[in-house]
């Protein structure tokens, strides 16, 4: 183990008892596991929540007229469902939830550098969300997720409830980026080099940096607005010298960082689901990895994309257009090189299979759109429009929410032991599909044709597309519904793992379901990169894994 | 597993037979795109529609291709590579790491795209920015929650339908007297919000007679799905020349003063009640009814505000003076039920605050 000793093996063979108690193991845990768990438990439940807001909205747009909510509750229906959906389910599904639950694991290392502040990170969360949702029972924000001053200085006083919510959440974003960022760095096995880390891993390490930088831009513009409001310091007020789109330039600075965080994690996982069940080797390592990192820069470079009708100079706007432009092109080889990975591989279909396909097939389409939006002349049409609206979805369901959807069917074995049910998967899988299709393709014409969002009535020319989306919104939902049913029954009736249900080759199988509070007996020593399938695992000091040899012995036990 | 590592893999006859059918539905997409009716489902009623339609169509059918590509390849992979139930349980794939040939194109071909995507956006744009300076110059105000508009030699904002004269260049200077409202022509293919504190120009010529929507984009309070004007965009020069002068005249007596800024002081000397009463028909009626406290559409009743007993405060909570009815008037209020906008935002002058008062003041219980 001379390897291990250069690496500090003494260290990384060093670990603490294990706690007892349910307060301990469960709720006020230091383990990496359960705290991905935590998450992934508490943002489902925002998940359902979000969804039903969502599907308020679906239900009074069945009418031109309305007439299911008044104008006003409509307004703060959206403006919850988009920032709970961003804030509270998307970033901590796939950063603390699956980040937690799998990165750890997969570097060979028995737990992320900061388990205390791992665990602040996660108790903020719930109760930033509790937070958020409480802004319904003082009058909650009403502008939309984006809150563009001034008319959310005119908002009701759930919109300071909102930016304190927000602000928190991002703490907690902040310290969990800091956090997987330090544990990448030094705390991987002996001999996983960067080139040898699992793509899931790179996709982390790309966004931690995102979390860690992007976020504080955010809680400076949140703090502001919140002064503003509460205490009438007039940063964004234009009738006392504030400037309401500085608000634009901080949030978007954040903001379009937040749609990488939102989807580099979801390619990280696509990038683990489609190897494994392809049983072939991802093609163009490297090209995925360093992409992520390309995406990850240029993304701090193009967020005046999202203001090109705010009244900012021509001249200043043509980088960011080309910049954008610029993006394309890695989100293409990534694309590229998925779908080149399922050339010549034996394709088993597992529900998480699917739903990577699912994902390439549906993002890509929300990249191109992606692109539409991006050119100015086209963008000053549908700006502000339902374009958007679909455009957006496709990036965050079709993309992130079908990531995490793989992600759920992927690792539910490696957290519970037991698979879940591959015919609710399949028809989980199916009927989100086409409900899904079903909701957003028609918002991209209407959208075109002179629709705008965040709207509680419209014109009646477009009555018919738009009950077509609410009932395709319904089907989503069933399948959805599906899902939770799916787990529910798997987590007690579902069929029992093993270690390896899907003969995938990265460190996290190669350890029993679910792993032991150390993780590994012995920190492996890794010799290559994991997706080969023809070669022999590279990975060794695993032998006893999954034996019944003792466990390390505990620092202080003796 | 030795053996199946040393199979290698080429490109086959079922994938070229594949990719040649791609390339005949790729090449109908963007025949299709070419060949759309953009304008039989929206006019085109400006000139530089054309080219946004054409931005798009370009869009539009090269992004088109790439995806029938992509779904076609996914789709035929897919099902071409399929473990079958003749294949042994812990049958493998091929395994190819990469291609640095296929990769290498795969990423110039691309940046090559976007060379020529990023050329044509630039020039589309431009033309749109370019378009002539004189002309008719218009000033759009958004307010909460409709557009008005000043017109050279009106005096005041007109708050009907805009009128434009068909193939006159017209320079378009939005601003807002409130919050932040977007000024969408769909018909036009234009679209700049109108920013409280900032004058942004959008320049254009009409090119189609007709009236279209001008619709708000941009978030701006519990109406916002309401705000909605009509452009008519007339062909007959002598008919948009007497809806011209009609506004001259009829706005001839309204001031041109700028609205009253908030701080500024506010004399309530000689408010002409009845002046105030047309005004009051005017700007307060769609949210107060000249009725008791209680009847409220978005804001209070105002019958008898300066004399019920039941109500002697205001709704901000300072007594019902009418120093303190002015204040309202002159610097806004957000409370519970709502937001009364300020002088700035409805458009009301020093005189016209001294006008309103003193018509409340008349009104009794």
């Amino acid at each position: 183990m001379s390897v291990a000793a250069v690496h500090g093996g003494g260290i990384a063979d060093h670990i603490h008892p294990e706690p007892q108690g349910f307060i301990r193991r469960y709720v006020f845990s230091l383990d990496h596991k359960i705290i991905g768990i935590q998450y992934l438990i508490t943002g489902f439940v925002f998940f359902m929540l979000s969804g039903l807001l969502a599907e308020t909205i679906r239900t009074q747009l069945l009418n031109p007229n309305g007439g299911f909510v008044s104008p006003e509750t409509y307004n703060e229906v959206y403006s919850i469902h988009g920032s709970a959906m961003v804030w509270l389910v998307v970033i901590p599904l796939l950063t603390g939830g699956f980040g937690n639950l799998v990165f750890p694991v997969q570097i060979g290392a028995r737990d992320v550098a900061f388990p205390w502040l791992n665990m602040l990170s996660f108790w903020i969360f719930p109760v930033s969300g509790l937070m958020l949702f409480s802004s319904f029972l003082m009058g909650a924000p009403t502008a939309g997720w984006m809150e563009y001053p001034p008319v959310s200085l005119q908002g009701q006083a759930g919109t300071s409830m909102w930016c304190a919510a927000i602000f928190l959440v991002g703490v907690s974003s902040t310290m969990t980026g800091l956090n997987f960022l330090v544990t990448i760095l030094k705390m991987r096995a002996p001999g996983m080099t960067f080139t040898r880390m699992p793509l899931f891993v790179w996709g982390q390490f790309a966004t931690a940096p995102l979390l860690m930088i992007a976020t504080t831009a955010l809680a400076a513009a949140l703090a502001a607005l919140f002064i503003n409001r509460e205490f009438g310091v007039p940063f964004y007020d234009p009738t006392k010298g504030g400037s309401p789109v500085m608000w634009q330039h901080m949030f978007w600075f954040y903001s379009h960082p937040a749609v990488y965080i939102m989807i580099l994690p979801a390619f990280g996982i696509i990038s683990e689901v489609l190897p494994t069940f392809a049983r072939k080797s991802i093609f163009g390592y490297k090209m995925i990895a360093f992409s992520s990192a390309a995406i990850a820069l240029l993304g701090f470079m193009v967020w005046a994309h999202h203001m090109f009708t705010s009244g900012l100079a021509p001249f200043l706007q043509l980088p960011f257009m080309i910049l954008t432009y610029i993006i394309g092109v890695p989100t293409g080889i990534k694309i590229f090189s998925w779908t080149a990975t399922l050339w010549g591989g034996k394709i088993h279909y597992s529900t998480a299979m699917l739903f990577a396909i699912g994902f390439v097939a549906l993002f890509t389409l929300g990249g191109i759109t992606g692109i539409f939006l991006a050119a100015i002349p086209f963008d000053l049409h549908v700006h502000g429009t339902y374009f958007i609206v679909g455009h957006i979805h496709y990036v965050l369901v079709g993309g992130s929410m079908m990531g995490i959807f793989a992600g759920m069917y992927y690792w539910f074995p490696k957290m519970s032991g037991r698979l879940l049910n591959e015919t609710l998967g399949k028809w989980h899988f199916w009927l989100f599909f086409i409900g899904f299709n079903g909701t957003f393709i028609p918002m991209h014409w209407l959208g075109m044709l002179g629709m705008p969002r965040e709207v509680a009535t419209y014109d009646p020319q477009f009555t018919f597309w738009n009950r077509f989306e609410t009932f395709a919104s319904y089907l989503m939902t069933f399948a959805i519904l599906i899902f939770f049913v799916n787990i529910i029954w798997s987590i007690r009736y579902g069929k029992k793992a093993g270690a390896n249900p899907w003969g995938a080759r990265t460190l996290e199988w190669q350890v029993p379901s679910p792993p032991h509070y150390y993780n590994f007996k012995h920190v492996p020593t890794v010799y290559g990169l994991p997706y080969d399938f023809s070669q022999p695992l590279p990975y060794k000091g695993l032998e006893d894994e999954l034996t019944d040899s003792p466990p390390p012995v505990a620092a202080g036990a003796h | 597993m030795a053996e199946q590592r040393a199979q290698p893999i080429g490109v086959d006859r079922g994938f070229w037979t594949v990719t040649l059918v791609l390339a005949v539905l790729a090449v109908a997409s963007i025949i299709f795109w070419i060949l759309f009716p953009i304008s039989k489902y929206l006019p085109e009623a400006i000139i530089t529609a054309r080219q946004v339609d054409t931005m798009f169509r370009f869009m539009a059918a090269s992004g088109s291709a790439l995806y029938v590509f992509i779904a076609g390849y996914l789709i035929y992979f897919s099902i071409a590579f399929r473990a079958k139930a003749s294949d042994p349980p812990d049958a493998i794939g091929v395994q190819i790491h990469d291609n640095p040939k296929l990769e290498f194109w795969w990423t110039l071909l691309p940046a090559i795209f976007v060379l020529l995507l990023s050329v044509i956006s630039v020039r589309i744009w431009y033309e749109i920015l370019l378009e002539p300076e004189n002309g008719l110059v218009i000033q759009a105000i958004g307010h909460q929650f409709y557009f008005s508009f000043r017109y050279p030699n009106v005096n005041g904002e007109i708050t009907d339908e805009m009128h434009l004269p068909l193939g006159e260049p017209v320079t378009l200077n939005l601003t807002s007297a409130d919050v932040i409202h977007g000024f969408w022509v769909p018909a036009m293919r234009l679209k700049n919000d109108t920013v409280p504190g900032l004058v942004t120009t959008i320049r254009f010529t009409p090119q189609l007679a007709g009236r279209y929507q001008i619709i708000c984009t941009q978030f701006c309070g519990v109406l916002h799905s309401q705000m909605h004007k009509q452009v008519l965009v007339i062909e007959d020069r002598a008919s948009f020349d007497k809806w011209y002068q009609g506004w001259q005249q009829r706005n001839a007596h309204v001031s041109n003063a700028l609205p009253a800024a908030p701080g500024q002081a506010i004399s309530l000397q000689g408010g002409d009640a009845a002046a105030g009463k047309t005004l009051f028909a005017q700007k307060c009626t769609a949210c107060h009814k000249l009725a008791p406290f209680d009847q409220r559409l978005v804001g209070p009743g105002l019958q008898g505000v300066l004399h019920d007993p039941a109500h002697p405060n205001l709704v901000n909570g300072k007594p019902a003076t009418p120093e303190n009815v002015a204040g309202i008037l002159q610097n806004g209020f957000t409370g519970s039920l709502g937001t009364m906008p300020n002088a700035s935002a409805n458009g009301l002058s020093s005189q016209d605050i001294a006008n309103l008062v003193a018509f409340l003041n008349t009104l009794k219980l």
